[in-house]
């Protein structure tokens, strides 16, 4: 009967679990981002002869459109929430299959930049610029584990709705699925203004 | 979910605002600290609203918040020597 007692004991944050422990991941995620960015903050003061290597077009255009498309899969990922909150699963489907959408299409932009940017000899120790060769080094690692993220978000929402469709999960599994995305989004807050902007010609 | 919508449109309206910041050209810093701050305003935003902190106990915000917060303070140490070898670099011949 003590061991019942202690189970029913109420969450002391107020939040389930489930939630508690997407929080966790977040918080710790944060910190090898953040890690990484002073990183790059680091060399970059080191290095005087740091290049800015890019133009406004294409690259910046490109880094907009890629910052409206994952800003607005944050919007899609909230609408799939509310959607199964109220009990409107095919809605629910429908804003997630949208998120995932967006998600791909922000993957192919970044990965078409990354090709592109290998064509005109960038890689992670050569700078066809002639400055600094960490340049492609931080650009890469950072952008590259970013875009992991998303790629692992695209597969693990189509997991989830796959789940939610068939009964398996429920609306809290959406909106656990949904920090996730909305984290990501929050990263590449840091992301565009500093590895993008702040290396503007 | 028109709430949402309206946090959106904030949302790309300060990355407007640090386009322009980048496009007037200004100096390292004053660039690096106004893209720092609207970027910290964007996360903030994104934070409360799309991922529903401020509907949460104060008392769990603020855990996690306080985690980020202490860890990044943690690690400005590392520009003391960052600057060491810029200076290093600057000063020799």
């Amino acid at each position: 009967m003590a061991e019942l007692t202690a189970f029913s004991e109420p969450s002391p944050f107020g939040v389930p679990s489930r939630k508690l422990g997407i929080w966790m991941f977040i918080v710790a995620d944060s910190a090898t981002f953040a890690a990484l960015l002073f990183a790059y903050g680091y060399v970059r003061v080191a290095n005087p002869d740091w290049t800015r290597p890019f133009a406004i077009w294409p690259t910046i255009v490109n880094g907009i459109v890629m910052t409206v498309v994952l800003l607005s899969s944050s919007l899609t990922v909230i609408a799939a929430v509310l959607a199964a909150q109220s009990g409107r699963k095919t809605t629910a489907l429908r804003w997630l299959g949208a998120t995932m959408l967006l998600g791909t299409l922000f993957a192919a932009l970044h990965l078409r930049e990354w090709v592109a940017m290998i064509g005109d000899g960038w890689r992670l120790f050569r700078n066809p610029l002639g400055g600094a060769p960490l340049v492609g080094a931080t650009f890469f690692s950072i952008t590259g584990l970013h875009l992991l993220h998303v790629i692992i978000g695209v597969v693990v929402i189509g997991v989830i709705a796959l789940g939610y469709k068939r009964g398996r999960f429920d609306p809290g599994h959406l909106e656990t699925t949904g920090l996730y995305w909305h984290f990501v989004d929050l990263v590449w807050m840091f992301v565009f203004p500093l590895v993008y902007l702040m290396n503007v010609r | 979910m028109k709430r949402y919508v309206v946090v959106w449109l904030g949302l790309l309206a300060i990355v407007a605002l640090e386009v322009v910041l980048t496009l007037a050209h200004l100096r390292t810093g004053v660039q690096l600290a106004g893209l720092l701050v609207l970027a910290i305003i964007e996360a903030g935003l994104g934070l409360m609203y799309f991922m529903h902190l401020r509907y949460e106990r104060r008392s769990f915000t603020w855990s996690l918040i306080l985690a980020v917060v202490i860890t990044v303070l943690l690690m400005d140490h590392f520009w003391l020597d960052a600057f060491r070898l810029l200076h290093q670099r600057l000063s020799a011949p």
